[in-house]
């Protein structure tokens, strides 16, 4: 569906993306993650034709973005990162002149505004000036634009940014109902919104890809190893008891009575501690067992590599 | 070929929805109705007085010389900077509010988006001119005169008119600051009549010709004298293909520029 391979894009000297290669499937959808000035945005430019590439060649549906960028064009829908809005027109007219715009049948376009009215919930208010609408509104206003010509492939740049939590929810809860009828690819830095829309992650940094595979899997690169965050009503006297479990890794003292204990994945091992501290008589209160999650793996791949060499830079 | 369809309609929809448009043609009749109220009283004063008539010129016995002319200059002058005002939103302000990324992301041509907006804005521009037409038409009312070089000498306006917009439309591809495509279309206008100043300071004899033929001062009073000459419209149009397309060279060039 979308295929790239070794794409570069240079600004003068500096190198916003360097030899990235992946390759999407028809109905996947894939969050592209990156801190701030990753790449991200460019890789959408290029993908989308908006921006040509310095080297590389990016392909959407066996099309050549830089052959036929007419024919990539009328299978995309993009929401770039400020969404393209003419701030004099009602959302309706706004819709039709983009439904125009991209080649919708004549007969077509009506169901179609519609259609994207109702998937972002504007219906009710098709009528209101862009201009006078909320940052939010505005953002659902670019993600209709980007369904109305019923792409096969969306493209969305940080699609929640800027809404409040409900909004972003409702978001999440329109690209989980658009999976499966395109093949989406979102960027953001927000790890929660691809763990919670996607199936497939990108992680790029500095403009390099730095891991791609599926959730479960990049979730899993930090391997299995589980810690357990333990608080207690008195300090524990004797810790070289728990030390002694079977599968303990180590322990940390975090204060008197918090402790972190980090294990193998094994919910024996758990419950063997568990009773171990009990049988300590410092007072269970608390026992949270926390997975390494993808949050500690983009981390660990995007700032972890600064860490080592400047600390002080990563805030 | 729908794409610059959809784009006329579109800007189209903008130039007559918008206030500007009215607001224009507002000041340009204020103006005009004073200027040519005067130049007609004075032309009446003269052809009715025989006393006055004795050592003029007979250009100046004449209504299109006396009144029409001097109508169409101003005209000419208020375009020079009302087109500008017209069109320096065209394109500068697509890239301003980011919209520009939608129409560079859509199936259609650079060529298209150019097209549909120069149409739009000659329509519009047709309508101003339009505008300065009723002057001659409530002038018709009260005398009677040929129709011909009155018309001919508007459709000169009105392809100087539309020299005019495409280059300013090519000055507002420039940036994305809608007040420097202003003062840039502006500079852009005057500067084609000073091109016919500059044959002056040409002593050899081919390049003064070439000198006078680039200048719009030579192919306009062609026009406005009521004959059309194809070197003239060949000129013209040739500006005009010239900036289009210099206008459609910088839209696809965006695409290689960060």
């Amino acid at each position: 569906m979308i295929e790239v391979q070794k794409l570069s894009k240079n600004y003068g000297d500096r190198q916003a993306i360097i030899d990235l290669t992946f390759k999407i499937e028809k109905g996947d959808v894939v969050g592209f993650l990156g801190p701030n000035g990753a790449g991200k945005s460019t890789t959408m430019k290029i993908i989308t034709g908006f921006m040509a590439p310095s080297s590389g060649i990016a392909k959407i549906c066996g099309y050549d973005v830089f052959e036929d960028p007419i024919e990539v064009k009328r299978r995309i829908g993009y929401l770039p990162e400020t969404p393209p809005l003419y701030t004099d027109m009602t959302i309706e007219d706004y819709l039709n002149f983009v439904a125009n715009l991209k080649n919708v049948e004549k007969v077509r376009i009506k169901g179609a505004v519609d259609k994207a009215l109702v998937k972002t919930q504007l219906l009710s208010n098709r009528k209101r000036l862009i201009r006078n609408l909320s940052k939010g509104f505005k953002q659902r206003v670019g993600i209709a634009q980007a369904l109305v010509s019923e792409p096969e492939v969306l493209v969305l740049d940080e699609p929640t940014v800027g809404l409040d939590p409900k909004q972003v929810a409702e978001i999440r809860d329109l690209i989980k109902e658009l999976r499966g009828e395109h093949t989406i690819i979102l960027s953001t830095h927000i790890l929660p919104e691809v763990q919670a829309t996607c199936n497939k992650v990108i992680i790029i940094h500095e403009g390099r890809i730095v891991a791609q595979d599926s959730i479960d899997r990049i979730e899993k690169l930090h391997h299995g190893a589980v810690s357990l965050n333990i608080r207690t009503i008195k300090n524990i006297t004797e810790l070289s008891l728990l030390r002694r479990v079977a599968g303990v890794k180590d322990i940390e003292t975090l204060s008197e009575t918090n402790y972190r204990i980090t294990i193998d994945d094994h919910m024996d091992i758990v419950s063997n501690i568990s009773k171990a501290v009990v049988d300590s008589g410092a007072g269970l209160i608390e026992l949270t067992p926390t997975r390494g999650n993808l949050e500690d793996v983009f981390l660990k791949l995007t700032y972890g590599q600064n860490q080592k060499a400047s600390p002080n830079e990563v805030v | 070929m729908r794409g610059a369809l959809v784009i006329f309609k579109k800007e189209l929809a903008a130039y007559f929805l918008s206030p500007l448009f009215y607001f224009i043609s507002f000041l340009m009749t204020l103006l005009l109705g004073v200027m040519f109220s005067s130049s007609l009283d004075n032309f009446h004063k003269s052809a009715s007085n025989a006393m006055m008539q004795f050592g003029m010129s007979p250009q100046q016995q004449n209504i299109h010389y006396g009144v029409f002319l001097p109508h169409l200059s101003l005209v000419n002058l208020l375009m020079i900077f009302l087109i500008p005002a017209l069109c320096m939103r065209l394109l500068a302000e697509e890239k301003k509010t980011h919209t520009f990324d939608l129409l560079l992301t859509s199936p259609i041509t650079s060529f298209s988006i150019v097209l549909g907006k120069f149409l739009a804005t000659l329509v519009t521009i047709f309508g101003l001119i339009m505008v300065s037409m009723i002057y001659p038409i409530i002038t018709s009312k009260l005398a009677s005169f040929p129709w011909a070089p009155t018309i001919i000498a508007f459709l000169g306006i009105f392809l100087i008119a539309a020299v005019y917009a495409s280059m300013n439309m090519f000055a507002s591809s420039l940036t994305d600051n809608g007040l420097i495509a202003f003062v840039l279309s502006i500079v852009f206008n005057l500067a084609i009549w000073f091109v016919g100043a500059l044959s002056e300071s040409f002593d050899e004899a081919n390049a003064k010709k070439v000198m006078e033929h680039i200048s719009i001062n030579t192919h306009l009073a062609g026009l406005i004298e009521g004959t059309i000459r194809s070197s003239s419209l060949v000129f013209i149009f040739s500006l005009i293909f010239l900036f289009c397309f210099l206008t459609e060279r910088m839209i696809e060039s965006s695409r290689w520029r960060a």
